[in-house]
């Protein structure tokens, strides 16, 4: 059946709603017509059917020239029309005069037609109408838990987001070889390590942070890596100090700079940097994370963390927020969060 | 007086190869440290230059890592690797013939192992091909073969999209579309040839120009004709499966 959708909609409930408005209409009218109530049935039925099959065609056409609710209303009309000339031929009468000697009363069947017929379908749509909203309530329920869902999610890998043992035992290495060499850098070294620990370890974790504190971890990282790769890595921190206030999400301006050394400068054997620059405007705080190191290959994993913090964002902020990554000039990545800026 | 050894240390980190130089010469006095490497790049030359009789290779190291180098030094020396922590490279090398240092480095064991190895360095060294392969195949990070990002010019900036937040891709004359939920961006390469990179479970064709996301489809209805439309999740495009493709929609 290869135009079936075209009666989608046509139920029997449908019919038995027409057959209904049509029998109590022909009652009412016996009282104003000279016609009897079964002469007057036939001609209802015949209008509300046709009215009816083309109602529910008109709703099920797939084009998008003209709104369906004008077709539908176009639909009545015709519908009107065709039913009248439908009901001469079933009453036996003769087409060509009904059209000249009995137009009044075609003209009047006609126009209860398309009267009773466009009541009928206001109705349809406001109940349409309503159910639409309905469903869209509905959506709009089901996406917020589904938003509920993974924020929940994205927290809880938040809290099970962990410090590298190999990034720990790699810096006590380092430490343990300051201590005998330099033991002033060495306890450098190790009060880098206890404040990004603070800030990492998830029990120690606070939910809401402010940017100063997010740059305070992403700056002990950076001088523990610094120590530890040499001349390799170099890093500046430019972030205005009222900045430093503001709120700002925790452990993912950390998660950009862990990518950009990892991903970024530890790769290339030359020296890179690594720079953190933050700035308001309109309303919007922006947190930029640049690095010169090798950039991004087109076939190289380790978006999670990415897809991790963009959840996130969208469960704080909804579009509001945003993750962008760009290619650094001339190499490396910058990536940037945007958040609205709240004083 | 037996003759001295030469060894080669190789570490991305400076500290660290310092360190293990130094307590290699006070537990071995026997030893020459003769070269230090940041990472594997030269040791083809280093073996040839030096012909160490040792090395002790970090396993993590930018460029040539460890692993890479210890398969090209081969059976011309013996090799130790050094590594910070990975529990499978640990398994590996307690079943293996190769010997191995932990940093932090523990004196008793870094002892230990200069035992083994002078008792060691009269035999041939091991074959490590197998060690090398099954240790790499662990801890390499899986680089897959489909494309993951997508470089997209935005203005003067050069875009970089993960393809998980890419909603659909579709031909537009020239270039292809690629629309996401923030927004959308042109690139130059075709429908076809993204085809042939993108991961085929989760990219699906759908009409001659249009490639899209399964993950974002939020419905799926059937359309004009034998076509069918989908809409995605937070987008508003309807996107039309034209009826070569529509078989991937039908019911189970």
């Amino acid at each position: 059946m290869r135009y079936a959708y075209l009666f989608e909609g046509l139920t029997l409930r449908r019919v038995f709603a027409v057959s209904a408005i049509c029998v109590a209409f022909a009652a009412a009218c016996v009282w104003f017509f000279l016609n009897t109530f079964w002469d007057l049935l036939v001609s209802a039925l015949c209008v509300g059917y046709t009215s009816m099959v083309l109602f529910t065609i008109a709703g099920n056409v797939r084009q998008s020239r003209f709104r369906r609710e004008h077709m539908q209303v176009l639909a009545i009309v015709a519908g009107s029309f065709l039913g009248t000339i439908l009901a001469g031929v079933v009453k036996g009468r003769d087409l060509t005069q009904m059209f000249t000697e009995k137009l009044s009363g075609v003209s009047i069947t006609m126009g209860l037609g398309v009267g009773i017929g466009c009541v009928v379908v206001a109705g349809l749509l406001l109940r349409e109408k309503h159910a639409r909203d309905e469903a869209r309530l509905l959506q709009a329920e089901a996406e917020r838990h589904r938003l509920e869902k993974s924020f929940l999610e994205a927290r809880l890998q938040l809290m099970q987001a962990q410090v590298e043992p190999h990034f720990l035992f790699n810096t006590l290495a380092n430490v343990q070889h300051l201590v005998e060499t330099d033991p002033a850098a060495a306890g450098r070294m190790l009060q880098s390590l206890i404040d990004y620990l603070r800030a990492a370890l998830p029990q120690m974790r606070e939910s809401t942070t402010s940017l100063g504190r997010e740059i305070d971890m992403a700056r002990a990282f950076l001088e523990i890596n610094r120590v530890r790769m040499g001349s390799r890595l170099d890093f500046a921190i430019d972030v205005p100090d009222d900045l430093k206030c503001k709120p700002f999400p925790p452990m993912m301006l950390i998660s950009l700079v862990e990518n950009a050394v990892k991903h970024g400068v530890d790769p290339c054997c030359e020296c890179g940097s690594i720079t953190i620059r933050a700035a308001e405007a309109e309303g919007r705080l922006k947190v930029s994370v640049f690095d010169t190191g090798e950039g991004i290959r087109p076939k190289k994993g380790g978006g999670v963390g990415l897809a991790n913090i963009r959840e996130r964002l969208k469960a704080l902020h909804g579009t509001a927020a945003k993750l962008v990554l760009e290619e650094n000039a001339p190499r490396g990545v910058v990536a940037s969060i945007e958040v609205p800026a709240s004083s | 007086m037996s003759a001295r050894v030469a060894a080669v240390i190789a570490d991305d980190e400076p500290l660290l190869r310092a360190q293990l130089r130094s307590r290699l010469t006070r537990l071995w006095p026997g030893l020459d440290v003769v070269h230090e490497m940041e990472n594997g790049r030269a040791i083809e030359e280093v073996v040839r230059a030096h012909a160490p009789a040792l090395f002790f290779l970090d396993i993590h190291m930018p460029g040539v890592n460890g692993l890479e180098a210890a398969r090209i030094v081969g059976k011309r020396a013996h090799v130790v690797f050094v590594t910070a922590y990975d529990q499978y490279a640990v398994e590996a090398f307690e079943r293996g013939a190769v010997d191995y240092v932990l940093k932090p480095f523990n004196e008793d064991r870094l002892a230990l192992t200069v035992a083994r190895l002078k008792e060691r360095l009269g035999s041939r060294p091991a074959q490590l091909d197998d060690l090398v392969d099954s240790l790499v195949a662990r801890l390499a990070p899986k680089s897959s073969e489909h494309l993951r990002w997508i470089k997209a010019s935005v203005g003067p900036n050069v875009r970089l999209i993960p393809v998980e937040e890419v909603l659909f891709f579709r031909s537009d004359e020239k270039y292809t579309r690629v629309v996401t939920c923030g927004g959308e961006a042109l690139i130059r390469k075709p429908i076809r040839e993204l085809l042939d990179e993108l991961d085929p479970q989760r990219f699906w064709q759908i009409h001659r120009a249009t490639i899209v996301n399964v993950d974002h489809i939020a419905s799926v209805r059937r359309g004009l004709k034998d076509q069918a439309e989908i809409t995605l999740r937070d987008h508003g495009e309807t996107l039309i499966v034209s009826r070569a493709f529509t078989h991937l929609f039908k019911q189970m």
